[in-house]
């Protein structure tokens, strides 16, 4: 057996055989977080187009539509971005695992740091806005998802057959206001003593409303509800209420307005 | 003055980098654990598994800058040897057997693996449980081996083979019911 170690340092020394440089180790180990850190990033920005889309939709229309809530929910679910946060999971964990000492991480361990590292860099993306860029340069890109994959709160919010319209007021009259939809499409939009106006809801020429309601007649549009295009209103605005401020105030401290 | 301290695996392994000589004292430390270890998860004549043993050296030596100082230096080794024995038989479209193991050796794997008294087991026994092991996935058989043979810890053999502590735990006793199975299915009633 002594031999074997004779004849191995002979051969070492024979062969001139070395180790390989230390460097070739540092850069093989340090690739893999490189990569891992990169998919971790496109999983965070995909998590931050699915946060954009998400967060901008109003979740409780649903009890304007007569719909369940999950029936009305399942078709608002960014699938896409989605289906890419779990693509780039996976490849994250996978890559995880064959880091050095990837394989003493538990399965429970590697998908909390890959997933809590991958939530708090799209919640920083998302807080400088790089979601809803994001989704802007894949529609543009790609025509497909912005028609069909992308249910953002314009296209919830223009469906006038469903109850549902948006636009900028043009003009305000005593019963009731003329609007520019999303799509340029002029609306007349008639209110009563029945119409809840959220109390921030600024009921002026230019501002950008939401209206919950029913379709009339073509250009006809009766409001049971008006919002501020941002969020739900229910909090005070900063601008007057144009004679729509003098409306009662219900039980639940919103405003009724029109005449 | 007492005797001066061997030196540790870490330090060797510094110095071999500079210098071979010190590289024969580790291959010293280690070539029976390995040698017997090769002989063990493979199916050869002691001349291919010394041709072997060097090789694994060989490539412990050319590897000694990417060895990671918080593992075992003999995980590390047994993991080299591992991986060689793989690539061996993969390169050779062959299959690694055990029954290259001892008689001793055999006793001690079956009953480790099995619940059964060493003093009840006549050699017809042995024999027919033999055949069981032998037609273990290589995965099982290796992970017995090195489980009950080679009696490394969990954590030893989670190092050597790189699967997670979890999956090695599983292994040894799915390896473990798939023999019971194995035994059962061939009327094996040595108990």
């Amino acid at each position: 057996m002594d031999d074997i170690v004779k004849s191995t340092i002979e051969k070492i020394r024979n062969e001139h055989i070395s180790p390989e440089p230390r460097w070739k180790y540092l850069a093989r180990k340090y690739f893999a977080w490189i990569v891992f850190a990169a998919i971790i990033f496109l999983g965070a920005a995909s998590f931050s187009a699915a946060y954009y889309l998400v967060s901008g939709l109003d979740w409780d229309l649903y009890r304007f539509s007569h719909r369940s809530f999950l029936s009305f929910a399942i078709p608002l679910i960014p699938y896409f971005w989605i289906l890419l946060i779990g693509a780039f999971l996976a490849i994250a964990l996978a890559d995880m695992r064959k880091t050095e000492n990837g394989y003493r991480y538990g399965l429970g361990k590697m998908i909390i740091i890959a997933a809590g590292s991958l939530i708090a860099i799209g919640a920083v993306f998302s807080l400088i806005g790089f979601g809803g860029r994001l989704n802007s340069l894949v529609a543009k890109s790609f025509p497909y998802y912005g028609s069909h994959m992308m249910m953002t709160k314009e296209t919830q919010w223009m469906q006038p057959d469903s109850g549902f319209l948006a636009g900028t007021i043009i003009s305000v009259s005593s019963n009731g206001m003329t609007l520019v939809d999303l799509n340029s499409r002029r609306w007349d939009i008639a209110t009563d003593s029945n119409t809840l106006v959220r109390p921030a809801v600024d009921v002026l020429q230019g501002e950008m409303i939401k209206v919950i309601g029913k379709k009339q007649d073509a250009g006809l549009f009766h409001a049971n509800e008006i919002r501020p295009w941002s969020g739900m209103g229910m909090m005070s605005g900063q601008g007057g209420r144009n004679g729509y401020g003098g409306g009662i105030m219900n039980g639940q401290g919103m405003m009724r307005g029109g005449k | 003055m007492g005797e001066k301290e061997p030196k540790k695996d870490a330090e060797l392994v510094e110095l071999s980098k500079s210098d071979p000589e010190s590289f024969g004292f580790l291959m010293e430390r280690y070539e029976s654990q390995l040698f017997h270890y090769i002989r063990r998860i493979g199916q050869l004549s002691k001349e291919d598994t010394e041709d072997i043993l060097q090789e694994v050296f060989i490539k412990i030596y050319k590897n000694l800058n990417g060895y990671n100082e918080s593992l075992k230096f003999s995980s590390w080794a047994y993991r080299i040897a591992h991986n060689h024995v793989i690539d061996h038989f993969r390169r050779a479209n062959a299959r690694p057997k055990t029954n290259s193991l001892e008689d001793e050796e055999w006793e001690r794997l079956i009953s480790s693996s099995v619940r059964i008294d060493k003093a009840i087991m006549d050699k017809d026994c042995i024999e027919r449980i033999k055949s069981c092991i032998q037609e273990l996935p290589m995965k099982y058989r290796e992970i017995l081996i090195l489980r009950f043979i080679e009696e490394k810890d969990y954590e030893e053999i989670m190092d050597i083979l790189k699967k997670p502590k979890g999956s090695v735990a599983t292994l040894v006793s799915r390896g473990k019911e798939m023999l019971v199975r194995n035994m059962k299915e061939k009327n094996i009633n040595c108990f």
